[in-house]
């Protein structure tokens, strides 16, 4: 029934949404805590064999700064840092004055590139995922009344949203951005983008919901309704907005990766997340800002958390399309 | 039939003019009402006359009247930043992103159709799912993306400048400049392809496979006519349509992921010269780069929508 | 098809990723046994005449006219294409003779007879007489023009009087005693009278030479004459046929025929020179964090690294003092000298060094560096980081953590909080993010507002802000020579500018040192004097600094000759002497 590819772009997506959920839990470390003596130290593994071949429990070996400058360690091999789990709130961490568990690697500040991804996901997709509800909320409500009401009406609002579908997204906000005050705090700046991008993503779910009530009012069940003289709301949210469920489900995997993108194009450019809060826009914009990315190329993790997270809306719109098609829904 | 294409085309072309003006002024509005407007100089004496000189201290409806009327005269005014006519400044950057957006379009067409009708006419094999996944993948990177970790690559290997224009002294032959436009021209026309590439591969598969179950199509390969040729002659053709579609909303998609790109990359065009505009509240700067953006927006949709009328008529019953 | 794809899928996917684990397993981890630095032998090469080379620039100028361009790339500008009467050699700080070949001061320290260079040519073959040095001057201190180059140019706010007796021989007349004399005029551009006269006359002088003016009409006494300018890439100069100096084998300056430089920003520029595509930076010191990448460029002979010493101008981190301000609940704060004292007593400066400069730094509390070893007296504050201290500081400015949420209020029960603002996408970024973590664990909430420098500049002008942190540079290391930041009526005091009559006692005292020292001779007097103002300065706290960097150079190594200074362009200040390997 739901394709290979739908399956596992799902469980991707319930991986995504339960790490950034308990990002508080599984991140080993405080995002905003700066190590000063790793400033871009590189990823340090796990490990459960030591050097002569020995199990252990999980452990890391700790890094030494060897050179400052050129930004070099040495994994110190003499001593091991066994994982401590389920302590002090955190999934795993290591005992506080030992080596930190820097499984991503520091940044230029020394702090924990793992943790502040984890913590980033959570401003970007949780930017995302509001304004996605938003859109379609807004995009549904719109597109019924055009698709119900039709006439003058639904050419008005069509108009207006084939406007806002060509509106340069990005433009927008940064315009908005700049003729708001330097100070927001991290939860404005949230709220802001969201209700920025869930407006100028209505359109895009607006336009096929018109098309399914326009074909549906038209259905027996529809009329048979009207002349069983029920009130036109009753019939648009019983009967009608229904029909528009599977197309708006699509929606969702097409806007959410445009709302990550928006959102990380957006921090990149410097109008929306600031320090300390790390949004994967601002942290990738940290790591092409520092110059060493050819030395640290860890720092850019939060693209493949990007990637990740589009990958996964991806196969499962393409498979809940191949479903769809197979099944002779039009949308 | 034909008037009411023309009709339809009329419409369409009052449309796109409409954008392109609504979000030009809009612009300049929005970007009137932030809250500081600077200048390059600390004294504010200085301040106060450049302000002056730039009619920046009149009413803002006198204002944009005065920008409105000499907007329409092909005039945007004069950038502070750089001290120079916005027309002068946008068509000096315009052209280097349409250099990197046409370069990148046909990039992704070179890549992404050719593989397209290969993975769409051999829907299973090795071959055709390691092109599916990588497309998928590519797909999910957005132009952000492509361009920082071609940046990465770039600094890695050193085989291609990590980004920058090409500076071409006087002494060197027409074919040597082509070579170094194409060595820095790369790696923000792939950065800016890829996705693009993903998407016609994506697109041109399905209308290829959707093509092989047409009628004629199966008609032809019964008759004993050799596969390469019924799905290069025919099947190609029958899936054009859709793809050629596509092409209008490609130049828009361009022009947005050239903004990103061009940031990375530091290739100096319009979305570059748009993000330095804003970062120093460069008013009209801002508002002449938002109606050149608007004007490749709209003309991308404009040939998007002719493209679909005319090859498929039923379009302007519904519109 | 769906049941065949997905194992073929997973091949592909795991081998993939196996490819991806091996290479970052190989590349990732920089482990390995410390290398002894070698920074690139300096090859003792004599330079030839010819060639050329690539700098970069991370602005662009906004017009070509000096006298109404403050910024760096119009300094950079002047340097390459104009020359001044006497100038500073930056590499040993003293006065030389420059478009005036000698001069002689008078008894009275009052007046200065400049001989000129005889036989000196513009760049378009017109002799250079004194009536350019007149209209130069005439120019500068025109009140139509408000050049922002006078402001360096004044005594106590005076303009100087100049006079030429005879087309060879310009008076320099000072109104009032001032210890550095001749240095007042070192970064005045002398302008060709014959361009630029009816500009000036009708008024449109502001206008003159802007970026749209045909390159041609601009002619100079400099090195370089601009062949090109190119907006958003580069400008372009070429050698000026009739510069007039030679160096001391006879062979006629500049050595380059030409110079392009192209315009990048800070991390584009690193890569490029990295990579040979550029030869220098405008701004040729490196940042800590490229300094892996140019060591290993430099290990294989493809750039030179050059120790440039301390840092002269750090970057500061100013409190908003203004009256107009005051009403702020930030302001209330900073209005307590306990407060400003505890901030600078939190913030552990070693730290500081460690993250943001890779150790290439040094820890310093005033605004002279060790670098100016004319001027710089090591004096500290009371507290130099000591988090107990701090603590006490603060219950002293009222502050203590009321409500137990680790973050301080004052009686009021107002948060201690401000914001800084500083400058996007730069080093100065992250040094104040480092603060603001120390800040936060001593209870003090910071809110960074990167900006544009123009924007922040825009914000400074207007006094709309809580504290700012950010750098000036400045050519002048004579204390006596910027009035603008120690004076309590200067347009660089930046945490209380342009003040009528000096706001607070100290600042008085301070107005009073300064003037005392400008108007002594005695070396060892004025250094007294200072010293007693930096003391002052490092009590009260107006602006807190931190660190300076220890500068390194980088050049490729084509670039011959160069004579690295302290200031900024460390190379570009003697553009005519640099050269190319042919």
């Amino acid at each position: 029934m739901i394709s290979w590819t739908a399956r596992a772009g799902l469980v991707g997506l319930s991986i995504v949404v339960i790490v950034t959920a308990a990002a508080h839990f599984i991140a080993p470390h405080d995002p905003a805590r700066q190590f000063p003596d790793l400033a871009f130290a590189p990823p340090m593994l796990p490990r459960v064999l030591d050097n002569a071949g020995h199990l252990h429990r999980p452990f890391i070996y700790p890094i030494r700064l060897v050179d400052r400058l050129e930004h070099r360690f040495v994994e110190d091999r003499s001593a091991r840092v066994t994982l401590e789990w389920l302590t002090s709130g955190r999934l795993v961490t290591t005992p506080e004055g030992s080596s930190p568990w820097l499984l991503l690697g520091a940044d230029a500040l020394g702090r924990d590139v793992f943790a502040r991804m984890l913590r980033g996901a959570q401003m970007s997709l949780g930017v995302s995922v509001v304004a996605a509800a938003l859109a379609l909320t807004l995009g549904a409500l719109l597109g019924a009344l055009a698709g119900f009401v039709g006439g003058k009406w639904d050419a008005a609002l069509m108009r207006l949203a084939d406007f806002v579908v060509v509106l340069p997204i990005i433009y927008v906000v940064i315009v908005l951005r700049a003729t708001m005050p330097l100070v927001l705090s991290s939860s404005q700046v949230f709220w802001t983008m969201t209700v920025v991008l869930g407006v100028a993503g209505w359109p895009f779910p607006a336009r096929g919901v018109r098309a399914v009530i326009a074909l549906e009012r038209k259905k027996e069940y529809a009329e048979a309704a009207q002349a069983m003289g029920a009130g036109w709301l009753r019939i648009l949210l019983r009967h009608l907005l229904p029909a528009a469920q599977g197309f708006l489900a699509v929606q969702a995997t097409l806007l959410l990766p445009m709302f990550i993108l928006a959102e990380a194009t957006l921090s990149y450019v410097g109008f929306g997340f600031a320090e300390p809060t790390p949004s994967w826009g601002v942290m990738l914009h940290e790591a092409a800002e520092a110059g060493v990315l050819s030395e640290a190329p860890w720092l850019l993790a939060p693209a493949a958390g990007i990637v990740m997270s589009v990958l996964c809306l991806q196969l499962v719109s393409e498979g809940s399309t191949q479903v769809s098609e197979r099944e002779g829904v039009t949308h | 039939m034909r008037s009411g294409f023309r009709r339809y085309l009329f419409r369409r072309v009052g449309f796109a003019l409409l954008l392109i003006f609504a979000v030009s002024s809009a612009s300049l509005l929005l970007a009137r009402l932030a809250p500081s407007d600077d200048v390059f100089a600390v004294d504010r004496v200085i301040l106060a006359a450049e302000r002056h000189r730039l009619g920046l201290d009149k009413p803002l409806l006198e204002q944009y009247l005065d920008w409105l009327g000499r907007t329409l005269r092909f005039d945007f005014g004069e950038s502070l930043r750089f001290r120079r006519p916005v027309a002068e400044l946008i068509r000096e950057r315009a052209g280097r992103t349409a250099l990197l957006g046409f370069s990148a379009l046909a990039l992704a067409t070179l890549v992404g159709i050719p593989l397209g009708v290969f993975t769409g006419s051999r829907p299973s094999g090795l071959l055709t799912s390691t092109v599916r996944l990588t497309s998928i993948v590519v797909l999910s990177m957005p132009s952000l993306v492509t361009s920082l970790v071609l940046l990465l690559l770039a600094a890695r290997t050193g085989w291609f400048p990590a980004g920058g224009l090409p500076t071409i002294s006087d002494g060197t032959g027409t074919l040597q400049s082509i070579f170094i436009v194409g060595r820095y021209l790369f790696l923000p026309a792939l950065a800016l392809a890829l996705p693009m590439a993903a998407a016609l591969e994506r697109l041109q598969s399905r209308a290829i496979r959707d093509s092989l179950t047409e009628p004629c199509i199966v008609a032809a390969l019964a008759r004993g006519v050799p596969r390469q040729r019924v799905i290069w002659r025919h099947a190609f053709r029958l899936g054009l349509k859709t793809v050629l579609a596509i092409y209008g909303i490609m130049i828009g998609t361009a022009l947005g992921g050239s903004f990103v790109v061009e940031i990375v990359m530091a290739w100096r065009g319009l979305g570059d010269l748009m993000y330095q505009a804003l970062q120093s509240r460069d008013l009209y700067l801002v508002a002449g780069c938002a109606a050149a953006g608007s004007c490749g927006l709209a003309f991308g949709i404009l040939l998007s929508d002719v493209a679909l009328a005319a090859i498929d008529p039923r379009v302007e019953d519904v519109v | 098809m769906a049941g065949k794809l997905p194992k073929s899928l997973a091949v592909i996917a795991i081998v993939v990723a196996i490819g991806l684990a091996t290479y970052f397993a190989r590349r990732a981890p920089k482990i390995g046994p410390a290398t002894a630095p070698s920074s690139g032998t300096a090859a003792a090469t004599a330079p030839v005449r010819g060639g050329e080379l690539l700098a970069s620039l991370r602005a662009e100028p906004a017009t070509h006219n000096r006298y109404v361009d403050y910024s760096a790339p119009g300094e950079v500008l002047a340097l390459l294409t104009h020359a001044t009467l006497v100038r500073v050699d930056r590499t040993t700080d003293t006065l030389e003779p420059w478009l005036a070949e000698s001069w002689t001061e008078s008894p009275d320290h009052l007046a200065y007879t400049l001989k000129l260079r005889q036989g000196v040519l513009f760049s378009d073959g017109t002799p250079f007489t004194s009536a350019d040095v007149l209209f130069s001057f005439r120019a500068l201190y025109d009140p139509r023009i408000k050049s922002p180059l006078a402001n360096d140019t004044l005594v106590n706010g005076k303009p100087l009087h100049i006079e030429a007796p005879d087309p060879a021989t310009v008076i320099v007349r000072l109104p009032s005693l001032f210890a550095p004399g001749l240095r007042l005029v070192e970064g005045v551009p002398i302008l060709p009278r014959h361009r630029l006269e009816r500009a000036l006359t009708e008024g449109k002088f502001n206008d003159a030479w802007s970026a749209t003016t045909p390159v041609t009409e601009i002619a100079g006494l400099g090195p370089f004459v601009l062949v090109e300018h190119a907006s958003g890439e580069r400008l372009v100069v070429a050698r000026n046929p009739h510069y007039w100096r030679k160096d001391a084998a006879g062979v006629a300056l500049p050595y380059l025929d030409k110079l392009t430089v192209v315009f990048a920003s800070q991390a584009s520029e690193a890569l490029k020179l990295q990579a040979g595509e550029i030869d220098l930076m405008t701004n040729a010191d490196i940042r800590s964090d490229d300094y892996a990448a140019f060591k290993r460029a430099a290990d294989q002979g493809r750039v030179r690294l050059i120790d440039g010493g301390l840092g002269l101008d750090p970057n500061l981190l100013w409190f908003n003092l203004t009256a107009v301000h005051a009403k702020e609940p930030a302001s209330r704060l900073f209005q307590q000298k306990a407060f400003r004292q505890a901030v600078s007593c939190i913030v552990d400066r070693q730290a500081i060094v460690n993250t943001v400069y890779l150790g290439a730094a040094v820890p310093i509390y005033g605004p002279v560096t060790p670098a100016n070893r004319t001027w710089f007296a090591d004096v500290r504050p009371a507290c130099e980081h000591d988090p107990i201290r701090a603590r006490e500081l603060l219950a002293a400015a009222g502050l203590a953590d009321r409500n137990g949420d680790g973050v301080l209020e004052d009686a009021s029960g107002k948060t201690a909080r401000f914001s800084i603002l500083t400058q996007a996408e730069s080093i100065r970024a992250r040094v104040v993010a480092v603060l603001q973590e120390q800040l936060r664990q001593a209870g003090i909430a910071v809110d960074i507002v990167p900006l544009d420098q123009g924007a922040l500049f825009a914000r400074f002008a207007k006094g709309d802000f809580d504290a700012i942190y950010y750098g000036i540079q400045s050519s002048a290391i004579d204390p006596a020579l910027s009035p603008g930041f120690w004076l309590s009526s200067g347009d660089y005091h930046f945490w209380n500018r342009n003040q009528k009559a000096p706001a607070t006692e100290w600042e008085r005292r301070i107005d009073d040192l300064m003037r005392q020292q400008a108007e002594t001779f005695n070396v060892e007097e004025r250094r007294r004097l200072f010293t007693e103002v930096q003391r002052i300065f490092v009590e009260e706290m107006p602006a807190i600094y931190f660190v300076t960097p220890k500068v390194t150079l980088a050049v490729s190594a084509r670039v011959v000759n160069p004579q690295p200074a302290p200031q900024i362009p460390q190379l570009l200040w003697s553009a005519d002497s640099l050269a190319t390997r042919r």
